[in-house]
């Protein structure tokens, strides 16, 4: 039976993030104005009712501010009486002058402070949040929560078993759009909820041992292919998300409703189970308006996004939780390896996109059908990075999962002018002639087949030298295996006898962002039994080829090795980049004619 | 000349909207126009509301109600 969950999360946050920079320019900064604190609490009255006229239960997170509000801890109390609300605690909406005065800082996201500090400050807080209710909080959470603090909080306040702890690629894309001005540097996490490892939020754990002992859900769900390439605060189930986008028209926002049933659809790629979660701070139902849209287009689409969510309950499509619920029944419904999968269209432009994305433990993976079924992102969740943010460790800001490819930061087919991208595809070469399937649009369709997840992509037709030929790919995702198997198979040719190379690559970098890292930590091998040949990276743009091999890189800067490897007889290579090529390529060549197959895997392990 | 201050609406800057970028304009109260600090857009608000309706030429779909994901194994037709 197919279950669609919902989580709708609201905060009384007592000084809004956007408010006091939106509402209240040309007056002196002042975060404890009468009015402002008034304001939010009338919009955490409202957007509580929306709800409950719905017939929703809620999870209401507290923040600091609003425990030092009676009326705020009332109302919790109320509503949790009355409606069966999770009283929950959240470390977002700390700024407050009680808490600036007390920690002497303006800082306001819980994963950038020291160590030290959030060790205090969750303290603080959850003790706080005990004395206003006599219990501790169930679920928690932030934009983001690192591996060291969700450690922290398990380990002090073991009743948490749910937190929110990312947004999905909330990274240089937001960043750029906020003006370079909003730090929330988090790409590459799971896109629905997961089990976070104790090593690295965004890796979920593959064993008991390293379960951090929450679940952990995504700040919204998000579009999986919109949100790849543009703002993510555009294009998710938020509807004043929908509306900072401008799609919309007339008051109309049928793209949201798209989004929420999109979702709903991923059902039959997860054995049944689909999600959603809504969490709308109340700075983005302002009363001045926001984003051109005013007030009244602002609460109407919050009314309509919870009503939607209503007839789908009513239908029984539809089944509303509260955070800790959510916990008991993911935990009771899924295991460690279990992957989550999502083959996504476009929903918004008018094109034919689609795209396949796959998390599990070891690793994170996006096919783009339109590029032939190319993998355009790639994530070595089996390093199980230590990554610590905040001020004190070398990551303040950036708490962004590495990527080996991502091809819209380090190009991918297409570059200008010289060097390569990031991309994993193949090419096939027949006398002189060469085409990549990156230029090979198609279409997918997927299966599970016992412990496998099968994606099979419409032929794609292929014209080189005078010989016409269809080809068919497939990528087989084995459950725990840490590899994909890549299938390219000839099904037609005009010429039956005519032996057509395939060349099987990954061009790869290492990275978080745009702009290039030092490759100089990287090496590149060719490796047999015992028989191997290694160079050190050094832009030398050298290349080394060697027969019934694999190729391999090993990547210390983020404790990752990839291995390309065929069990059929095919030549494996490597090449490395140079200065304006920063990539490295490992690669496989095979002949094969009509009928046959080339079949090669793609590993991912952990470089220790 | 007084100083520039926010509109009533929040408008931001449409030619940087275009480019992924969301500045907030402000107002001149003496040439009655909105103002980009980042890039030279200027304009009335009927500009700005012009402008941010060519803005969502990308979205073909904006007022399209799908009912079917891809989702069926059996279906080989993309939508239209």
């Amino acid at each position: 039976m197919e279950r669609f969950i919902l989580n709708v999360v609201h905060r009384p946050e007592m000084v809004p993030e956007y408010a006091e920079k939106v509402t209240s320019h040309g007056k002196e900064e002042d975060i404890s104005r009468e009015s402002l604190l008034t304001e939010s609490l009338d919009i955490f009255k409202t957007q509580q009712a929306i709800a409950h006229k719905n017939g929703f239960r809620t999870t209401i997170q507290m923040t600091y501010a609003s425990l030092f509000n009676d009326e705020a801890v009332a109302l919790a109390k109320q509503h949790h009486e009355q409606f069966g609300d999770e009283i929950a605690l959240t470390l977002l909406g700390l700024t407050c002058e009680k808490f600036q005065k007390k920690y002497k800082t303006k800082d306001f996201c819980i994963w950038m402070f020291s160590m030290k500090d959030k060790k205090a400050i969750v303290t603080d807080v959850f003790e706080k949040f005990f004395m206003c209710f006599g219990f501790y909080p169930e679920s928690t959470g932030s934009y983001y929560l690192d591996a060291e603090l969700i450690n922290y909080i398990k380990e002090k306040y073991p009743s948490v078993k749910c937190a929110v702890a990312t947004c999905w690629e909330e990274g240089p894309k937001a960043y750029r759009t906020c003006n370079n001005s909003w730090y929330t540097l988090f790409d590459g996490g799971p896109w629905n909820p997961w089990i976070p490892s104790k090593q690295n939020t965004h890796a979920p754990a593959s064993n008991a041992e390293e379960d951090s002992g929450i679940v952990a859900i995504p700040h919204l769900s998000r579009d999986l292919m919109a949100c790849f390439d543009g703002n993510g605060s555009n294009f998710g189930t938020h509807p004043q998300n929908v509306l900072r986008g401008m799609i919309y028209r007339d008051g109309q926002y049928p793209y949201l409703y798209n989004l929420i049933d999109q979702y709903r659809s991923l059902a039959v790629y997860n054995e049944g189970y689909a999600y959603n979660m809504m969490f709308v701070g109340p700075g983005w139902m302002n009363k001045m308006g926001r984003w051109e849209a005013p007030y009244s287009l602002l609460l109407k689409s919050y009314e309509d996004g919870m009503a939607y969510y209503a007839e789908l309950k009513q239908e029984g499509n539809l089944t509303d939780m509260t955070m800790s619920e959510f916990s008991d029944f993911y935990r009771a419904t899924h295991t460690y390896k279990q992957p989550e999968c999502a083959l996504w269209r476009d929903i918004l432009y008018g094109s034919d996109k689609q795209y396949f994305w796959y998390a599990d433990p070891y690793m994170r993976c996006c096919l783009d059908m339109n590029q032939g079924g190319a993998i355009i992102d790639l994530r070595p969740y089996v390093a199980k990075l230590n990554w610590p943010v905040g001020i004190g460790t070398p990551h303040v800001q950036n708490a962004s999962y590495p990527f080996l490819i991502q091809s819209n930061y380090r190009a991918g087919y297409f570059t200008h002018y010289a060097g390569e991208g990031t991309v994993k595809s193949c090419k096939l070469t027949y006398k002189g002639e060469e085409a990549d399937l990156c230029l090979c649009r198609s279409w997918a369709h997927f299966s599970q087949k016992g412990d496998c997840r099968v994606i099979v992509l419409d032929p794609v037709e292929i014209v080189l030298s005078g010989v016409s030929l269809k080809l068919v790919s497939s990528f087989t995702f084995r459950q725990g295996s840490s590899e994909i198997e890549i299938s390219r198979k000839i099904i037609e040719c005009s010429d039956p006898a005519a032996e057509i190379e395939l060349n099987e690559y990954i061009t790869a970098c290492y990275g978080t962002t745009e702009y290039p890292e030092d490759m100089t930590g990287i090496t590149l091998t060719l490796e047999k039994g015992d028989l191997r040949r290694s160079i050190q990276y050094a832009y030398g743009c050298r290349e080394d080829s060697a027969e019934g091999y694999r190729a391999l890189a090993s990547i210390l800067a983020i404790q990752t090795r990839v291995i390309v490897q065929s069990h059929s007889p095919s030549t494996a290579y490597y090449k490395e980049g140079y200065a304006f090529s920063p990539m490295f390529t490992l690669g496989l060549k095979q002949k094969i004619v009509c009928g046959e197959e080339m079949k090669s895997w793609l590993r991912l392990e952990k470089e220790n | 000349m007084a100083q520039a201050g926010k509109g009533k609406l929040n408008y931001r800057c449409p030619a940087c909207f275009m480019r992924d970028l969301d500045i907030d304009m402000f107002y001149d109260n003496d040439k009655q126009e909105y103002y980009c600090l980042r890039c030279c857009y200027t304009g009335s608000e009927a500009d700005v509301c012009a402008k941010n309706e060519m803005a969502r030429f990308r979205y073909k779909n904006i007022l399209t109600r799908f009912k079917e994901f891809g989702h069926q194994n059996n279906k080989t037709e993309p939508h239209k």
